[in-house]
């Protein structure tokens, strides 16, 4: 979130352009791991993600930003292949 | 006497209620005020306190039951805050001339000029001036002993007023204190049970209180009134000492004073920031000052004398306001204490500020410097500066981390891990693409998406925001560009069922060309899981707790389908996000529906939350599912008139399937569990039914 300030005095305004998240990889427990060899790129991790945190589309393998991903787990739960799995957070 | 507890401010009261064996207690949450009304309907479900507890749908309400049933005899307390109070006001008002003698709690929050969940007392302000008892409480113990106290003051026939009882939010909601707790033996014998003089009983009497009068006797029913509250004042001295005579602890009446003996200067506080202030008169003193602090107690009825009194002592006084009255140049407190000494022989400087807003920490250094202000004010014997307003620098915000994909919603939410509601924002936007304009009553998406999404997402107010999207949709038509803005609701079940089911209605019948999505959790989420009227039958919320007497919620939920239905919109359809492309050509539907001119759309969302349901974070996609599979959450639509069940399973699966992995249903007896079973088949049966007749009643 970002304020910013308006031509009008004391107007306080949201800029939609200067938006972006936080963090939140640190609230992560469980950490999900891709198997390669079974991934079939159908897509459905990337678009059930709550997180929007995974890149990909079917034919495209997915792609996890660990800055963003919370571990929830839905993608591992939901994965036709079983190809996700969730792993103990590496000790930081 | 009794032993002492560590408890929150919240609980404080709630206990108060409870010893002060109230009878009636309508409730609506708001934050930070939930968890008083979440202790009370533990102790109705266990058994503990033998109440009429009422699930109001919404603050407008919640006080209209307040006052019917304190004019009905009993004795009542309800409880709110910020937007709620001021949603509350009209019902707020009329409790003074039925002379309902009701306790309603306001744990501070600022009202939204901007939103915070922080206290400051710009929520209480408009109510000030009323006919109400205003007390505002320091401490959690004072907050308990006050809520007897108030019952007793206002249920004397020499008051019979309505109080309210002023709790910082957070600073004493939410905070932790040793409280002493009084004997319920005591309390039976010191608050006898509420006898109203005149109670709307046609069996036992033939005189009501009237709600309206002929105009000539109006201004001598306020002189009258300004009696009553004025004579009030000796009452709450009376009640302050016999209190303490019996508990062994008393406040003093309307102000307290504190190292006052030998002041030459003053501070002025109330509410919780005047522990703050004791520290800091504790350390001046230290140092050879001479100054002394009043805590305001009650700010209706105004203490003027005892105020004049202690002026003509002192070279000087500051007041601390945590209420701002704009178009005064000060604050709420700092006008009072002028105004009770402009008329007196008391001429003594008035330093004011202004302080705390949206629940800014008041620390002890700031009460440090302001008191070094006010004895400068003292020794240089005039004002440089009316009022002064302590700010503080705004520590700098995290910056935000740009992505590179362009989803219609930016990673890095606040949202809870595994959250449903982001998958249907997402979808949402995903199908009505940039130029998408979202209105949004309070829920917890409002918290947490609201600044996530790269479209505008407009806060509306809790039963307004059909009108606020009616009111943009009707602007941009008026402008020519209905067509090329896209405008739809984000509503949870409460501002969808519940508080914002009128203006939704009203929308409907209008045929507003909007789109309306409901995304149903089944409870309020974002204040923390109290129920709504979407909640499910037997289903345990913090306000609905699995008692020993009451497990869970004992009443179905309302079916929206069915009331959107009776509108005759042209379309309705329930989604879940277990299944997306299903809800991604109901979302397209809509569109067409609207932008067709035929009429306001209604798409209502199951949004399993692993937060409130008491799931694994994983299993959010599957409790969807299973949820359609066996007919807890259908998949339908009415389309102008036509019903389709989009997802027939040949058989529905055991309800048990569903139920089992939620912790809201874990408390199901055998032969609850059969009931919804039962219930779900009767239901789906009902379905198939209507789809096998293909036009919906009605349409």
């Amino acid at each position: 979130m970002s304020l910013d300030k308006s031509v009008i005095k004391g107007f306080a305004l949201m800029d939609m352009s200067t938006r972006g998240g936080q963090y939140v990889g640190n609230w992560r427990v469980l950490m999900p791991e891709i198997d390669e060899a079974k991934c079939i790129a159908c897509g459905l991790c990337a678009t059930i993600c709550p997180e929007a945190a995974i890149a990909g589309k079917p034919k495209v393998k997915p792609k996890i930003d660990m800055r963003f991903c919370k571990g929830c787990g839905i993608c591992a739960n939901e994965c036709p292949q079983k190809a996700i799995e969730m792993k103990q957070e590496a000790k930081k | 006497m009794a032993d002492f507890d560590v408890i929150q401010g919240n609980k404080a009261l709630a206990y108060g209620v409870k010893l002060a064996r109230v009878e009636v207690i309508p409730t609506y949450p708001i934050t930070p005020q939930t968890t008083i009304i979440e202790y009370l309907a533990e102790f109705v479900a266990n058994g503990e306190l033998d109440a009429e507890y009422i699930h109001t749908d919404g603050e407008h309400s919640c006080m209209g039951a307040a006052v019917g049933a304190a004019l009905a005899g009993a004795r009542v307390f309800t409880s709110t805050c910020s937007q709620g109070l001021a949603y509350m006001h009209e019902c707020v008002a009329q409790a003074v001339n039925y002379r309902t003698p009701l306790l309603l709690g306001v744990t501070n929050r600022t009202l939204g000029w901007y939103w915070s969940l922080g206290p400051d007392y710009s929520d209480i302000m408009p109510e000030l001036n009323l006919g109400y008892l205003v007390n505002f409480a320091e401490s959690n113990q004072e907050v308990l002993d006050m809520t007897l106290q108030l019952y007793k003051v206002a249920e004397d026939y020499r008051v019979l007023l309505p109080t309210m009882m002023s709790l910082d939010g957070f600073y004493l909601s939410y905070s932790q204190e040793r409280v002493w707790m009084p004997d319920q033996n005591l309390v039976d014998k010191w608050l006898p049970p509420y006898k109203a003089p005149y109670p709307v009983d046609p069996t036992i009497n033939d005189k009501f209180p009237t709600a309206s009068i002929p105009s000539v006797m109006h201004t001598p029913m306020r002189r009258i009134y300004e009696e009553v509250l004025q004579d009030s004042k000796k009452v709450i001295q009376e009640v302050d000492a016999s209190f303490g005579k019996t508990f062994g602890r008393h406040y003093g009446g309307l102000i307290e004073e504190y190292k006052t003996e030998g002041a030459e200067v003053l501070l002025v506080t109330m509410g919780s920031m005047t522990t703050a202030a004791r520290r800091a008169i504790d350390k001046l003193r230290s140092e050879g000052e001479k100054i002394g602090l009043i805590k305001l107690r009650f700010m209706r009825p105004f203490p003027d004398i005892e105020m004049r009194e202690i002026a003509g002592k002192v070279k000087a006084i500051g007041v601390v306001d945590r209420m701002m009255l704009h178009g005064t140049r000060g604050g709420g407190a700092f006008q009072d204490v002028k105004a009770a000494l402009y008329n007196s022989n008391v001429k003594v400087p008035l330093q004011g500020f202004v302080t705390g807003m949206g629940g800014e920490d008041i620390p002890i250094d700031d009460m440090y410097s302001m008191g070094k202000k006010v004895l400068q004010v003292a020794k240089a014997k005039r004002i440089e500066k009316e009022v002064e307003f302590i700010e503080h620098k705004l520590t700098e915000m995290g910056k935000p981390i740009e992505v590179e994909w362009a989803e219609p919603i930016y990673p890095g939410s606040d949202g809870c891990a595994g959250c449903g509601a982001s998958i249907i924002v997402r979808h949402l936007l995903k199908v009505l693409g940039p130029n998408t304009i979202i209105i949004n009553p309070p829920s917890c998406s409002g918290v947490n998406y609201g600044q996530a999404v790269r479209v505008p997402w407009v806060l509306a107010n809790f039963a307004a925001a059909a009108a606020y999207e009616t009111g943009v949709y009707r602007a941009l038509k008026k402008k020519g560009k209905a067509d090329k803005v896209y405008i739809t609701s984000f509503a949870g079940d409460g501002g969808t069922a519940d508080i914002g089911l009128q203006s939704l209605s009203g929308a409907a019948e209008r045929g507003e060309l909007i789109i309306w999505l409901c995304y149903d959790n089944e409870a309020y989420m974002n204040t923390g899981i109290q129920r709504s009227g979407s909640t499910p039958l037997f289903s345990v919320t913090t306000t609905t707790p699995a008692g020993k007497v009451i497990p869970g919620k004992q009443v179905r939920r309302k079916n929206l389908e069915m009331i959107m239905a009776a509108h005759r919109i042209p379309y309705i359809a329930t989604a879940s996000l277990s299944y997306l492309p299903d809800l991604e050509r109901k979302i397209k539907k809509a569109v067409e529906v609207t932008k067709a001119g035929k009429g306001l759309a209604f798409l209502h969302v199951q949004q399993p939350c692993a937060t409130g349901w008491y799931f694994p974070e994983s299993k959010t996609v599957e409790i969807g599912k299973l949820a359609v599979q066996t007919g807890a959450w259908p998949l339908m639509e009415i389309d102008e008139g036509n019903f389709k069940l989009n997802v027939k399973p040949k058989e529905l699966r055991p309800i048990a399937e569903y139920l089992k992995p939620q912790g809201r249903f874990r408390h199901l007896s055998e032969v609850q569990l059969e009931y919804l079973q039962k219930d779900a088949q009767i239901e789906w049966n009902a379905l198939l039914e209507l789809e096998k007749r293909g036009r919906f009643p009605g349409y």
